[in-house]
């Protein structure tokens, strides 16, 4: 238990580590250089690791809906926009915003897709984020130092 | 030092909307982990997407912002992305399930970025946190937590 909560603990550091390396790499070259960069090193990578671990292609892949294959190009937008987003605000809010999108956006796919859930908790859930980035958008801070 | 202001509108909705592709994401990989490998569900979005941003780079040529050779280090997001995958397939199949992994990982992730805009890390601006910045994640993070463990059916 101890060592699958590492696990999870150091996933959302690694995604994270991910971000601020191709931020960092798309302040020399872009943003999309940066994603470009970032798929092609992750497919070789995968590739390896597919090649050693085998099972690739193991279970049904084929019967997979055809939608399903195009995430790569979303995620290709999405480690772009990444890069721009960390390099202009900042790691922190970088993450806040983009967990902020992800479970907001996540809820709404939930309604349109009909899938279970309870509203009580949607709707508590939901306005504690918002509330949240309402009070990121207020007023500037006093005590913020950009050096 | 100067003052920061909060981001700008444009920068604020955009990383919002970003996190919405992450949501689609995660809808699309998901179906296909259902049924294929885990690997494959990585290894596929890696492929069309890097089909894709090769295209998309002959496309658009944007200009690169210096002539300077980034550090070889620069290069490894894509490992540290993919790890990501494999970690976070790994803890989901554990006792913590999909909610305990997510609640955690979010836990890894406020943990790395402060840290990481604290120290200017790789490269990137230096950036200490407000108490308004702080509150202002804990409302989020508090928010994500419900809907993680209670928004379910």
């Amino acid at each position: 238990m101890v060592w699958f909560a590492t696990l999870a603990f150091v996933a959302g550091l690694l995604v994270n580590l991910s971000r601020q390396l191709n931020g960092s790499l798309s302040l020399s070259t872009s943003a999309l250089h940066s994603s470009v960069w970032n798929h092609i090193v992750g497919l070789v990578f995968i590739t390896v690791l597919a090649v050693l671990a085998g099972g690739l292609f193991a279970g049904a892949p084929t019967e997979a809906p055809l939608f399903a294959y195009f995430g790569g190009p979303i995620g290709v937008v999405f480690i772009a926009a990444s890069s721009w987003a960390i390099t202009k605000i900042g790691a922190a809010q970088t993450a806040m915003l983009i967990i902020a999108g992800q479970m907001i956006f996540g809820v709404l796919l939930d309604i349109v897709l009909g899938a279970s859930g309870n509203m009580t908790a949607r709707i508590v859930g939901v306005s504690l984020i918002l509330a949240g980035m309402w009070l990121a958008r207020s007023a500037p801070p006093a005590k913020t130092s950009f050096r | 030092m100067s003052q920061t202001q909060p981001p700008s509108l444009l920068r604020f909705i955009g990383a919002f909307a970003t996190g919405g592709l992450l949501s689609l994401m995660v809808l699309f990989n998901g179906t296909l982990a259902i049924y294929g490998s885990l690997l494959f569900a990585s290894w596929v979005p890696h492929l069309t997407g890097s089909i894709a941003a090769v295209v998309a780079l002959l496309v658009l040529q944007p200009r690169k912002a210096s002539t300077m050779r980034p550090p070889l280090w620069a290069y490894l997001g894509g490992v540290s992305g993919a790890l990501t995958v494999m970690l976070t397939s790994a803890a989901m199949g554990s006792s913590l399930a999909l909610s305990g992994t997510i609640a955690i990982g979010l836990a890894g992730q406020m943990v790395f970025s402060l840290v990481a805009d604290a120290r200017g890390m790789f490269g990137l601006p230096q950036k200490l946190p407000s108490n308004r910045d702080l509150a202002a994640l804990g409302l989020i993070l508090s928010g994500s937590l419900v809907l993680i463990f209670f928004g379910g059916a």
